[in-house]
């Protein structure tokens, strides 16, 4: 006992706040406008990194949910930045739903194949959250192939959430998988199927429990959580198209979301909600 | 009335030094001028009159007086050493003259209630003068003549009160008043050496054997001519450059040379309160023979031009910004071939006032952002194959044509707060270039999809709605039927919906997936 204080002594005199625990306060949140996922999260936290999950195919409302968050970051006027590693934005779509384009600044990588879109974005979000004076900082990979993304090493997400947590802008990333947490947590994902069962039916699934490996479980049997880079993980299901037939039209989509996982409110693990989207037309 | 002149001793040889006192003052310098097998040295610094160097000496002898450092005269670093004095007398006085190469006297009548005394005058005048990089000599005067002698002849400062100018200028020697050849010769026979001697002979006698030219020059011996400056308006181009010695390849010795050419140019804007929002630099290179033949130019030309212009959206005085900006445009796209001759021209802008609030919203710092726009550029490309910028703020274009939109560097006029949409917007996901499709059409409505390598059956269909422009030009002409629609993905996302856009080009008949509602 005597050496371990003089251990602790000696470190602590040289690394001063090295075995203090680091604390967390409660994170500013950035609404998004959408009063459902407010209603759950609070918003988007600053100093977090974020991730909003979808299947790239299927129509799942991210990219509706990513220009709501940058129509109420830019009227609060701040200034947003987008890196668009598909080129994909569609600025039409941004100024419909409020987004003040004099205070976006869009960063749009080359359409490559294979890896280099992806390099490109890093490199690019690296510069732009080096710059700062950003509320919002967005990295879109939605329709970044998720082999490819699976080769980031877990390192360079832990660096930008360590990175964000010491300025007051909120980094969110859209991607096809919550890449920002470890493999054994990924594994736990929870499929768009079983989302849309888990809303019909609550309680009928945990979400991708069985998949939880033996170290996990013994993890959160401890009441240790899963290791995450992530604030909060937002996993968009899918939609459903709604259609007037008679005046042949389409008029808009009923998307649903689940909150995977939140540092900012407990417990939400298995929330889940739906938001309604229309076009411009409707 | 009074006069202020500074003088700068060896004045090519402290420019061709580029401003370093320290080494003016200890190192033997001289400065040669004249054709490659003839350089002959046209000025030399103390040190090197004590190593035994003289003017019109050879490259040779000089070499022969140890370790003597050579230089090549530079013109244009002369020029640019001769601004930074006006640019000296320009913060005493709004009236100036540019005298001589080196010499510049600035009439100070009037100003001793604002800048204090003759002397403090010529103190103030003297550590600018050192703050730019020259060793001066200061002599304040009731007439500009009798100023400039003074400069010219004594040491550090010289004020001479006003009648007292003949026994001020007495112990000169008649060389400072540069009399024409063949008088200097007659006064030297003479025995006339010192402006003393010469002020001391009779008029009529020196008139009659000298002309008016010798009264001219008795008169300024005695201090006692009066005469209108010839003003010198401050440059207002802002122009630094620099010849190299020997060409440079690489950028990093290169960023050396700008960010000295930089530093001075941001220092004279800074003087007059100006900012800068176009920068040019123009590069000289030394292209080889080869190069030669390969750019078709004429076998005699050896050097070739190489431009590059920065445009900041906000005038900015900060040197190290400008800096990072050219190395990151050159590191982009790297001179052809070695640097022989820097030269940056930058136009003044005023700047632009910002209060800060404290309860003003976080913003980019507009320096800063422009560097980063910059790094963005290097990293993505600075446009794409249709001339748009790849980084920067979208502005929409006045045109129905679908996606037509520009990219500013700069963001444009902030809008007025628009009001939020009640309901969340569908967004849609562009695929850029819109992506072939192959569409199988059932009883006129599109039945199942083809792109991407997946053929995907069509659950429900809106459309066509059918949109045409630019019909007065052929080249531009679009003519398209765009439809929605719900895909079934059976294998992945059973039950799933993808919301499509697609688009029939009337033109070619061909189909495309415009992008996906998101």
């Amino acid at each position: 006992m005597t050496r371990l204080c003089l251990v602790r002594s000696y470190v602590e005199t040289r690394l001063p706040g090295a075995l203090s625990p680091h604390l967390r306060s409660e994170p500013e949140m950035l609404q998004t406008g959408i009063a459902a996922l407010d209603r759950l999260t609070g918003g988007i936290p600053r100093r977090g990194l974020t991730q909003i999950c979808a299947p790239p195919q299927i129509s799942s409302g991210r990219t509706t949910l990513l220009l709501s968050l940058m129509a109420q970051v830019t009227r609060a006027e701040e200034f947003c930045a987008l890196v668009d590693a598909s080129d994909c934005f569609d600025p039409a779509s941004a100024g419909a739903a409020g987004v003040d384009m004099s205070r976006l600044l869009w960063v749009r990588c080359q359409r490559m194949r294979g890896i280099k879109p992806l390099e490109q974005a890093f490199r690019a979000a690296d510069i732009v959250v080096q710059n700062g004076g950003f509320g919002l900082i967005a990295v879109d990979l939605g329709n970044i192939d998720e082999r490819w993304v699976r080769k980031t090493p877990l390192s360079t997400w832990f660096r930008f959430a360590r990175v964000i947590e010491k300025m007051p802008a909120a980094l969110v990333f859209l991607l096809s998988y919550p890449a920002a947490l470890p493999q054994h947590a990924q594994n736990r994902r929870a499929l768009p199927s079983q989302i849309a069962q888990k809303r019909r039916n609550p309680g009928a699934l945990e979400l991708g429990a069985p998949a939880l490996p033996q170290h996990a479980q013994n993890r959160r049997a401890l009441g240790a959580p899963a290791q995450s880079c992530a604030a909060l993980t937002l996993q968009l299901a899918g939609s459903r198209g709604r259609w007037q037939e008679n005046a042949n039209l389409f008029s808009g989509v009923e998307c649903e979301f689940a909150i995977g996982r939140a540092r900012t409110r407990k417990p939400v693990q298995s929330a889940h909600g739906c938001f309604t989207a229309n076009p411009v037309w409707a | 009335m009074l006069f202020g002149c500074i003088s700068v001793p060896d004045f090519a040889v402290q420019a061709a030094l580029e401003g370093s006192i320290a080494s003016f003052l200890t190192e033997p310098a001289a400065v040669l001028e004249g054709p490659d097998s003839m350089l002959k040295v046209i000025a030399c610094n103390e040190p090197a009159r004590a190593a035994g160097v003289s003017i019109g000496m050879t490259r040779l002898q000089a070499e022969s007086c140890g370790a003597v450092r050579l230089e090549q005269r530079a013109i244009e670093q002369e020029e640019s050493a001769q601004e930074a004095l006006l640019a000296c007398a320009y913060k005493f006085s709004p009236r100036m003259e540019s005298t001589a190469p080196g010499t510049v006297i600035a009439d100070l009548s009037g100003s001793s209630r604002l800048l204090g005394s003759a002397e403090e005058i010529g103190a103030a005048l003297l550590r600018e003068a050192e703050a730019a990089g020259y060793v001066a000599n200061v002599a304040i005067a009731a007439n500009p003549d009798a100023a400039l002698h003074a400069a010219r002849g004594l040491k550090g400062l010289t004020v001479i009160v006003a009648g007292e100018e003949a026994q001020a200028l007495a112990s000169l020697p008649v060389a400072v008043l540069e009399p024409p050849e063949e008088i200097s010769e007659i006064l030297f026979h003479w025995g006339i050496s010192d402006l003393r001697a010469l002020a001391a002979l009779p008029e009529i006698a020196l008139t009659e054997r000298l002309g008016q030219e010798g009264l001219r020059l008795q008169r300024l011996a005695k201090g006692a001519t009066q005469r209108e400056l010839l003003p010198a308006e401050p440059p207002l181009t802002f122009r630094e450059s620099m010849e190299l010695e020997e060409p440079v390849e690489l950028l990093e010795p290169l960023a050396f040379v700008l960010n000295r050419l930089l530093e001075e140019a941001m220092r004279r804007l800074r003087e007059r309160s100006l900012a800068t929002d176009h920068l040019e630099l123009k590069l000289t290179l030394e292209l080889h023979p080869e190069q030669q033949l390969r750019a078709d130019g004429p076998a005699s030309t050896v050097t070739s031009q190489f431009q590059k212009t920065l445009k900041l959206p906000v005038p900015s005085q900060d040197a190290k910004v400008l800096l990072k900006l050219l190395q990151i445009e050159l590191s982009a796209s790297p001179p052809p071939a070695p640097v022989k001759n820097v030269a940056i021209e930058v136009l003044p802008a005023r700047l632009r006032p910002v209060q800060a609030g404290l309860f003003q919203p976080l913003a980019p710092e507009p320096a800063k952002l422009e560097i980063t726009l910059a790094r963005l550029r290097a990293a993505v490309g600075a446009e794409d194959d249709q001339g748009r910028g790849r980084v920067g703020f979208a502005q929409p274009v006045d045109s129905h044509r679908p996606d037509s939109f520009t990219v500013l560097p700069s963001g444009p006029a902030a809008n007025a707060k628009a009001a939020l949409p009640e309901t969340s917007q569908l967004a849609l996901r562009r695929f850029r270039p819109p992506l072939p499709a192959r569409v199988e059409m059932r009883a006129g409505r599109p039945a199942a999809i083809s792109f991407e390598h997946t053929r995907n059956p069509i659950v429900r269909t809106a459309g066509p709605w059918r949109t045409s422009g630019a019909w007065w030009d052929s080249s531009r002409e679009w003519q398209r039927d765009e439809w929605d629609l719900e895909l079934n993905f059976e294998l992945n996302f059973a039950g799933e919906a993808g919301l499509y856009r697609v688009f029939q080009d009337l033109r070619t008949g061909e189909w495309f997936v415009e992008g996906m509602y998101d």
